[in-house]
């Protein structure tokens, strides 16, 4: 199987340094990169100009159905489905059907946030093409990766090398797809 | 770590002119003089008027006193900066316990006049039944009298007025010495402090709020107040710490990352105070027993309707919806909006607790009036409260430099 060319991939020792790099990434005007860090780096949206999740709007839109459904199931089933009168109250008013109600918001909108993560975050992903690369297992211990990949407009390979030399990646190497 | 100090020349040392104190006084006094007049001309007015002054202030200062309380119990980084600015808010207590004085004037010279419990021997308006003779009284009475209702006051400000003093010492001493001692008696006065605030807080508005209705009663009651307490707290933290950053005070210390949590909080406690309010209406509404529901009906008599409804709109969907958007809670301007709206319309919540229990002769429900008097009495103890907050800027620090976790709170990231 002919296997495609995927990226370039340089390693850094320290987090200070790769926020760095990722500033010089950033403002080279790189747009399909990425960093591999064994832990979150406080910063490092900035330094890689990323702007805010949009799984926010999964929730709330997620919550809005909660809510709607919720007040629609009270509606429907003591209302249309089956009126009963209980405890001198009206068929349908959204004061009881607010427990149930905000329930299901609260509910939905979880799932929305933790479905909205899934997706933003294209999970679950069983394999990428870091992986084939042979210390890529340090990331998760005291090593610090930066990958440009080669979908990116800017991308030319030697171009695209030196700048990462030049902004202090050491190891660097091409990445199979 | 504790004993290195940040010597940076950026740091304010005390005393921003941002806070006039003696324009504060002027104010107040001025306030409090208008107020007077009311007081001669229309006791009845003036009392609820100044009781709602000073529910609405002492709420907000508890709430402060919660915020640095809790901050100490999780042991919370990114509020160091913030902790402090609560820390000289609490320099109003003694002065409110001061302020609360001329309401126990007014119940002596008129009995019955803030608190109708108090005349024994006066008519229940709309009735022919004296309060002493009215069973819900009576059996209250070992709880609602004068001398018990003395004691407890005395115990509530006596309470909040040494956890102030004290939360403030520890505060201002480690500026000073760097001692992480200090940090440590905080942490251990909180957890006291949690528990004793909490509880006066609560039984203050049960008796202050809920008894001007001694027929009435509900255990959340003081849920609700706290709730409020801490709404009114966040916003008027929020509009403080904005006005130092734009005098220049706390320009580069609070950053938008400060604000964006402080906005978060306000969320969290405007869904907490729709909540609990709509946990008092729920049990209320669902259980239908007339003991307990004639508060809201009364509630819902005239202008108190769209009163009642502009309370779940205006304090709790607006803000809501508001809060939600991430923009909003790190521009400036729009923060300072939100939060002058939060404490106005949780002054109107205030009013809408207090004056409907103010019954007119034939025990109709008061109409919902905004007189001269509220104006005074709420412009006169808020400007006494800015007056205390800026004369304690003039004798600590603006940040505490010297804060184990101030780097923690200077580098605050998201």
């Amino acid at each position: 199987m002919a296997s495609s060319h995927y990226g370039i991939i340089a390693a850094f020792d320290e987090p200070g340094p790769l926020m760095k790099a990722a500033e010089q990434v950033r403002d080279a005007g790189y747009r399909h990169w990425d960093v591999i860090t064994p832990f979150p780096v406080h910063g490092m949206d900035g330094a890689m100009g990323l702007k805010r999740s949009k799984v926010p709007r999964i929730t709330f839109i997620g919550g809005a159905i909660g809510l709607a459904t919720g007040m629609a199931l009270a509606a429907y089933m003591n209302w249309i489905d089956y009126p009963l009168i209980v405890g001198g109250k009206p068929f349908f008013s959204p004061i009881y059907a607010f427990p149930v109600a905000y329930e299901l918001t609260i509910l939905l909108a979880a799932f929305g946030t933790i479905g909205g993560m899934f997706i933003f975050n294209r999970l679950p992903m069983l394999y990428h093409p870091v992986l084939k690369h042979d210390h890529i297992h340090r990331a998760s211990d005291d090593r610090f990766y930066l990958v440009i990949e080669a979908a990116d407009p800017l991308y030319e390979p030697a171009k695209t090398r030196a700048l990462l030399d030049k902004i202090g990646g050491r190891e660097i190497a091409d990445l199979e797809d | 770590m504790t004993t290195k100090t940040i010597t940076s020349p950026s740091i304010p040392v005390a005393a921003p002119g941002v806070f006039r104190g003696s324009t504060a006084l002027g104010i107040g006094i001025a306030g409090i003089a208008v107020w007077l007049l009311g007081a001669l001309l229309n006791p009845a007015a003036a009392a609820s008027a100044w009781l709602i002054s000073i529910c609405f202030w002492t709420a907000l200062s508890l709430g402060m006193i919660f915020f640095i309380m809790l901050h100490h119990m999780f042991d919370a980084g990114w509020s160091t900066i913030v902790r402090r600015i609560c820390e000289h808010w609490l320099a109003v207590f003694p002065w409110l316990a001061v302020l609360f004085v001329p309401l126990l004037v007014l119940s002596i010279l008129e009995p019955g006049v803030v608190w109708k419990w108090m005349a024994v021997d006066k008519l229940i308006p709309g009735t022919e039944i004296a309060v002493g003779d009215d069973l819900l009284y009576q059996k209250k009475s070992p709880y609602l009298n004068v001398p018990f209702f003395l004691v407890r006051l005395v115990l509530y400000f006596g309470a909040w007025v040494a956890f102030a003093h004290f939360l403030r010492k520890f505060s201002f001493a480690q500026d000073n010495d760097g001692n992480p001692a200090h940090t440590l008696a905080n942490r251990k006065l909180s957890a006291a402090g949690l528990f004793v605030v909490g509880f006066t807080a609560t039984f203050a508005s049960f008796d202050w709020i809920m008894s001007l209705e001694y027929h009435w009663f509900s255990t959340i009651f003081g849920v609700w107040f706290f709730s409020s307490a801490m709404r009114a707290a966040f916003a008027a933290l929020a509009i403080i710490c904005l006005l130092l950053v734009r005098s220049g005070h706390l320009e580069g210390i609070f950053s938008t990352k400060h604000l964006h949590d402080l906005a978060s909080l306000m969320f969290a406690f405007t869904v907490f105070w729709a909540y609990i309010s709509f946990s008092q209406y729920f049990l209320i509404w669902n259980a239908n027993i007339p003991e307990v529901t004639f508060w809201y009906n009364v509630r819902e008599e005239g202008f108190w309707w769209p009163i009642s409804l502009f309370l779940i709109f205006g304090h709790f969907l607006l803000p809501f919806l508001f809060l939600l958007f991430y923009t909003n809670k790190i521009r400036a301007s729009r923060m300072i909006f939100i939060s002058v709206w939060i404490l106005l319309v949780q002054l109107l919540d205030m009013v809408y607790n207090i004056l409907p229990t103010r019954k007119l002769a034939d025990g109709s429900v008061h109409p919902f009036t905004i007189t001269l008097w509220d104006g005074a009495a709420i412009v006169g103890i808020g400007a006494i409260c800015v007056w205390a907050f800026a004369r304690s800027l003039e004798t600590a620090r603006l940040i505490p430099i010297r804060d184990p976790r101030i780097n923690e709170s200077l580098r605050h990231h998201e």
